[in-house]
């Protein structure tokens, strides 16, 4: 379970100073799926890096069953971060001079998986092992991330807007995955995007605007990556 | 101004470079014009065998610091601008798109010129300033008559203005070279393009993320494995020679060239370790990111580069060793009472003791600042 106490954050000194997150207190449940919506601009990745330990708070609480990481100095962050996170981003970060083997690799080495091969075949890019990120299209190099997340089998994904830069077919390809792997591994999800559709393959949606939570419900029926509007 | 050179702290390293050189080829020329002058006067057997060696040492000097801190200058400057075009091939593109000709862009690449020129006035007046010391010293030994002192203006047309003339006209030219690529391709400055893709090896597939990021670092700059090479070899050539010189000339030349040494060997490895940091600054991010510790990152990153460096440090210690043997062998075999050279073992404990400690310690720093590499800095870049 991870609860978020009061969270604030702010950019910038003085005038030119801007409050991101002002006061946010939500928990979100240990193997939900659960979605930031909100439009560009709200402070959802923001939350998002603050939730996962990438960024600290100006002030409140993170706590991951009951232990506050904002308290933990960079050294104890990092490894929490390796012992308990995965991250998807919209721009995929893969590393260019490696190969997919090899960018998957970097997440499972950290926890000594040696089965990280299955992973890139459940994404169905066994065929593409040798291949390198500038070979692959879009699609394939967020399977690709997916994969690299899930190697070090972590606790809780964080995704930042991971089909931003997908076309639909794709993105819905790469959703799919996801969706299926959240099933089967039961690790949390934790999801951002201002596309009101993907919120519907969520258990749990916080809807954001201007800093603030603005509301958050269940979704009683979840649909699947192909039942959405795009 | 269209291009905008600012990035002055990776220009010190030039600076640094031709101050050095120009302060030790100042004071060595100057004392060197002043004693030809004398020439006539010396006759005596002694005297004038001690003014051959001295004619010698100097020039000697002269070519090994000199022209090897040319050679270092040219190779960074050359690097430099490489890395100029390379991280600001957006801007230079656009810059092209626009119509600009390459020879429009290239020409603001002559800033560089005004680096050594800056760096090199600055040793000409650190030589300047020196010099009455330089000469007190060189007389003391009372073996010739006094050299007076004498200023040699054209010393300063041929070490500072002449090299920044130079340096300009070689950055001009490098650059304009290095700008021949349609515009498009710089402005879509796809990073995947550049890369180059080795042929997947089956040995390969099995070794762990780290040695692979290992090997991909090393493979990517093969520049800097060169700068790790030659920051080492001056370290180690320059403080062992110094301790020799001590003995085989006088205690001043020893100290200079022992801070010779020691600067040029800083900069350089600080030039390589920075660009190295720099240039994997996405991937050390991202490993960051995913609860790499900062120790892997830096051992991942850097760790790569020892085997360059102190092997740098071995074929230096070959290099001042051979060098004095033919010096003393050559230069002083007629010399009364011929000076013994003996390979110093003992100082070369030393300064590999004290060359581990520093590389160590550099490395150490890195790792400290990796720390500071921002997650958000770099996903911001897109
Ligand atoms: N490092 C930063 N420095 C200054 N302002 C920032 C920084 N990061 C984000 N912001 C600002 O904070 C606001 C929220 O950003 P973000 O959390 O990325 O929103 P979202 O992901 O919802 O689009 C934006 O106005 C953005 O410009
Ligand atoms: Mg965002």
């Amino acid at each position: 379970m991870i609860d978020l106490k009061e969270i604030r954050k702010t950019y910038g000194k003085g005038e030119s100073s801007a409050e991101v997150l002002k006061g946010i207190s939500v928990t979100i449940k240990e193997h939900s799926y659960t979605v930031i919506l909100g439009a560009s601009g709200s402070g959802k990745s923001t939350l998002l890096n603050v939730a996962s330990g990438l960024e600290r708070p100006d002030s409140g609480a993170v706590l991951y069953g009951g232990r506050d990481i904002t308290t933990l100095t960079e050294d104890e962050l990092t490894a929490f971060r390796k012992e308990n996170i995965g991250f998807i981003f919209q721009q995929y970060y893969l590393l260019p001079n490696m190969n997919v083997d090899k960018n998957v690799k970097m997440g499972a080495d950290l926890v000594g998986n040696r089965e990280y091969r299955s992973l890139i075949e459940a994404m169905g890019l066994g065929g593409k092992m040798d291949k390198y990120p500038g070979q692959l299209s879009g699609g394939e190099q967020q399977r690709v991330s997916v994969a690299r997340a899930l190697a070090k089998k972590p606790r809780v994904l964080f995704l930042d807007e991971p089909t931003g830069a997908l076309d639909e077919q794709t993105g819905r390809e790469v959703l799919d995955y996801i969706g299926r792997l959240h099933q089967e591994q039961g690790f949390t999800v934790v999801m951002v995007t201002h596309n009101r559709n993907i919120s519907e393959m969520a258990d749990t949606v916080i809807t954001m605007n201007s800093g603030r939570i603005s509301e958050v419900y269940s979704n009683a029926v979840t649909k699947n990556a192909y039942e959405i509007g795009w | 101004m269209v291009v905008g050179i600012k990035d002055g702290a990776k220009l010190a390293g030039i600076m640094i470079t031709s101050f050095c050189a120009v302060l030790v080829c100042t004071l060595f020329l100057n004392y060197n014009m002043d004693l030809v002058s004398m020439e006539d006067v010396i006759t005596a057997g002694p005297a004038r065998m001690m003014y051959d060696a001295l004619m010698m040492t100097s020039k000697v000097v002269c070519c090994v610091t000199g022209g090897c801190l040319l050679a270092t200058t040219v190779i960074m400057l050359f690097f430099y601008i490489r890395h100029y075009i390379d991280t600001h091939k957006k801007e230079l593109g656009i810059l092209k798109a626009l119509g600009y000709s390459d020879m429009q862009v290239a020409v603001h690449f002559w800033v560089f010129g005004l680096r050594v020129f800056l760096g090199a006035g600055a040793g000409y007046l650190g030589a300047s300033l020196m010099m009455p010391w330089f000469y007190g010293t060189q007389n003391a030994d009372g073996m010739l008559p006094d050299v007076t002192m004498h200023f040699h203006p054209l010393l300063f047309l041929y070490l500072v203005v002449g090299p920044a003339l130079f340096f300009a006209g070689a950055a001009v030219l490098y650059a304009c070279r290095k700008l021949k690529t349609p515009a498009l391709s710089l402005i879509r400055d796809n990073l995947w393009a550049e890369v180059k893709m080795p042929k997947h090896r089956a040995k390969d597939a099995d070794s762990s993320f780290m040695a692979e990021l290992k090997k991909c670092t090393l493979r990517e700059k093969k520049i800097l494995v060169f700068f790790m090479v030659f920051a080492s070899f001056c370290f180690s050539a320059m403080t062992q020679m110094s301790f020799s010189m001590e003995e085989l000339s006088s205690a001043m030349m020893g100290a200079m060239i022992l801070l010779i040494g020691i600067v040029l060997a800083c900069t350089a490895l600080f030039l390589a370790i920075t660009t190295v940091v720099r240039g994997n600054s996405k991937t050390i991010a991202m490993m960051r990111v995913f609860g790499y510790s900062r120790k892997q990152c830096s051992q991942a990153i850097l760790g790569g580069y020892r085997p360059a460096a102190y092997m740098g440090f071995g074929i230096g210690t070959v290099y001042q060793y051979a060098l004095l043997r033919i010096m003393v062998d050559i230069v002083f075999r007629d010399m009364e009472g011929a000076l013994v050279y003996e390979f110093d073992f003992p100082v070369m404990c030393l300064s590999l003791g004290f060359f581990a400690v520093v590389y160590e310690l550099v490395l150490y720093g890195y790792s400290q600042r990796i720390r500071k590499i921002s997650i958000k800095e770099i996903m911001m870049e897109g």
